[in-house]
């Protein structure tokens, strides 16, 4: 899936439209579908390092948008399996390193196309699910709970999060320590509710969506301080409808996913402005030629275009597929592989 | 020809191309200057060569795309493996950050070196606030360019721990220095928190920064809540010193009642009729809180109700969840 930016801006045509603005599904069907055409483009390999996270983030894109099948099943499954190294994680293309995250976006991918049984069929390092997950595991730090991303050591609690997110969908949760990831994602809590990459780093809505999804995995919210951390997450909502990340930054259609998904996860979606959100996030696609750009006005590329939508249906956007807030996947795919999802209630 | 197809240096190498993968997916015939570069590269990891020329090669490679990891830790093995004096990777590296401010590779990339430097300078104080310094003097650089660089600051956290940086003056300048500059800038607001209240001399192994330090000197709390008092005068609707405030108070033990009289500043509530004057929704917040620490439920009540339908109505139902659990003690 290539990363290529534009070739549309946002928000540029979208005077002649009437005040209500409408999603452009068919649009963002056809500009997904076109990102693989797009090779001649240096940027296209100059975002190689990404590639297996883009499949996700597109193909997440067409089943929220109600077309799973606009790319081809067996194409999408044997580009995966490709990126499979032999101690059994994914790089993010053919011929890359393992890394912890390309190797989520990959299990996420095969999950989304029923494609387990490929994995299962020609998986490496012993083949299959099991083998994906004894090379997750093995990134876990026995001492800390934390997860490296690689073999080079590098932690962030964005990896603990994607780790345990895979092994969930594979069932394979018990070969880590999840109270000791617990445990540290616990001492990252800062003193104005929010959470940060490390103990004592900045609060960041990314790093909270990270933490909070990989406590919901580990049925462990009630070690949260919602209350402070829902005001905190709710005065990222500027004057415009959109979210930022941190506190004086600027609004990003990105964080509609971060900020809005950690909020729902505690049941507090409604401590900001839904309508002025959807507003802010319908006014960031570029409707002839699709895809989403981080504000109004720039370039659209596929990472924005997925957590445009993904907010948009967290928001109850009618005609979208429904989103899990905690995977990021479309909930019935989540609920046919972990059963009914339980939700905290509103308040 | 492209830089290294028939340069004698390369010769002995034969390139590998990119494979994409099969069918729609399959590679493309593409030669520019990355993809020659890429190929060699491959090459030279395939057999696992580690010689001076792999370091020009990825250095040519990281200035086209800085993003792509595995050239970054093909570089560090090499530069292991080679034993290549790490103050010239750091400066060499100075530039490339300055010119790639979103890239986080570069900053493990740092850490990595820096953890390969340490044991040789760890017993040198001398040594060690030499690199304090000039790393600084880097961070300084950076920070020109975007004050709120998440890695940066990540970076500054690791090297403040590594080097055992928490008394040091010149940290805690900088980090006013920065406030100075921007007194909105929540990153230097949250590393401020860090060097005071993690620092070992005074505070306990551990402490969470959401919790109580019965070690935390008064003295030290004293002057964390002057700083952030100042600050808000300042700029009175900027959030960071009033949440900084929350954090010095909760870490001290006392109760946001005990500044009423400082957020009072920003809030007059008459019992009568005319209207309130109100110069931060902050304060007003904060009031709320602390009048409901004292039971004067009515009170905090009146503020939250004006947060609510006055100065922060976008956020009226994360208000009226607060004043919730007041209702039900008044109607007890």
């Amino acid at each position: 899936m290539s990363l290529v930016s534009g070739p549309g801006r946002a928000g540029l045509s979208t005077a002649s439209l009437p005040t209500e603005l409408r999603l452009s599904v068919a649009a963002h069907v056809k500009y997904i579908q076109a990102l693989d055409n797009r090779k001649d483009e240096l940027e296209y390999h100059l975002t190689t390092h990404l590639r297996l996270n883009g499949v996700y983030w597109g193909l997440t894109a067409l089943h929220l948008l109600g077309h799973p099948d606009a790319l081809d099943r067996s194409q999408v499954i044997d580009f995966v399996l490709q990126c499979q190294g032999e101690n059994g994680g994914f790089g993010a293309a053919p011929g890359h390193d393992p890394h912890l995250l390309s190797t989520v976006s990959a299990v996420q991918v095969l999950v989304m196309c029923e494609g387990l049984g490929e994995l299962e069929a020609r998986g490496k390092n012993g083949g299959g699910a099991l083998g994906v997950g004894r090379y997750l595991a093995g990134l876990q730090d026995r001492k800390t709970g934390t997860f490296r991303g690689d073999e080079w050591g590098e932690e962030d609690t964005r990896f603990l999060y994607a780790a345990m997110n895979a092994l969930s969908l594979l069932g394979l949760l018990h070969l880590i320590d999840v109270e000791k990831a617990v445990a540290y994602i616990v001492s990252c809590a800062n003193f104005d509710g929010g959470y940060g990459v490390s103990p004592g780093a900045e609060s960041h809505a990314g790093q909270i969506f990270a933490c909070l999804a990989a406590l919901s995995i580990a049925g462990r919210l009630e070690v949260v301080d919602q209350g402070k951390l829902g005001r905190w997450l709710s005065e990222r909502q500027v004057e415009r409808g959109g979210l930022n990340g941190r506190p004086e930054k600027l609004e990003d259609v990105c964080y509609s996913w971060w900020v809005a998904s950690s909020l729902k996860m505690i049941g507090k979606l409604h401590w900001i402005q839904g309508e002025k959100l959807t507003k802010f996030i319908l006014e960031c696609q570029d409707t002839e030629q699709g895809g989403f750009a981080d504000r109004p006005g720039d370039m659209v590329d596929v990472f924005h275009t997925v957590f445009g939508l993904a907010g948009l249906s967290l928001l109850g956007y009618p005609g979208l597929e429904e989103v899990d807030a905690v995977y990021c996947m479309p909930r019935k795919v989540i609920e046919q592989v972990l059963g009914p999802r339980e939700e905290i209630p509103i308040e | 020809m492209g830089k290294y197809e028939g340069n004698p240096v390369w010769d002995d190498v034969v390139p590998i191309p990119q494979d994409d993968g099969e069918g729609a997916l399959a590679q493309i015939a593409y030669t520019d200057e990355y993809a020659e570069a890429m190929g060699y590269l491959r090459a030279i990891m395939a057999a696992k060569e580690y010689s001076p020329r792999v370091l020009d090669l990825t250095e040519h490679i990281i200035s086209m795309n800085a993003a792509h990891y595995t050239v970054w830790l093909y570089r560090a093995s090499t530069l292991r493996a080679l034993n290549t004096p790490i103050d010239k990777e750091l400066s060499w590296m100075n530039e490339v950050a300055l010119q790639n401010q979103k890239n986080y590779q570069i900053w493990h990339h740092r850490q990595i070196l820096i953890d390969q430097l340490y044991p040789s300078i760890s017993s040198d104080p001398a040594a060690i606030q030499a690199l304090a310094d000039s790393e600084l003097a880097f961070m300084t650089q950076m920070f020109d360019e975007d004050s709120k660089n998440y890695h940066v600051w990540s970076y500054r956290q690791y090297l403040v721990r590594k080097l055992g940086l928490f008394n040091s003056p010149a940290e805690l300048k900088s980090v006013e220095n920065l406030l100075r500059k921007d007194i909105r800038n929540n990153s230097a607001w949250s590393h401020r928190f860090f060097l005071v209240f993690c620092n070992p001399e005074y505070s306990t192994p551990d402490s969470k920064a959401t919790e109580y330090d019965a070690r935390i000197p008064d003295a030290i709390v004293d002057r964390e809540l002057a700083f952030a008092q100042a600050a808000t005068f300042e700029a009175p609707q900027n959030q960071s010193p009033w949440n900084y405030i929350r954090g010095v108070l909760r870490k001290g033990g006392r109760k946001l009642s005990s500044v009423e009289q400082f957020a009072g500043e920003f809030v007059t509530l008459p019992e009568d009729d005319s209207a309130e004057d109100v110069k931060s929704s902050h304060a007003l917040d904060f009031l709320a809180e602390a009048w409901s620490e004292e039971g004067k439920t009515e009170k905090a009540d009146h503020a939250l109700r004006l947060l609510a339908d006055k100065y922060d109505r976008i956020r009226k139902n994360y208000w009226d969840w607060r004043r919730a659990p007041l209702k039900e003690k008044t109607s007890k």
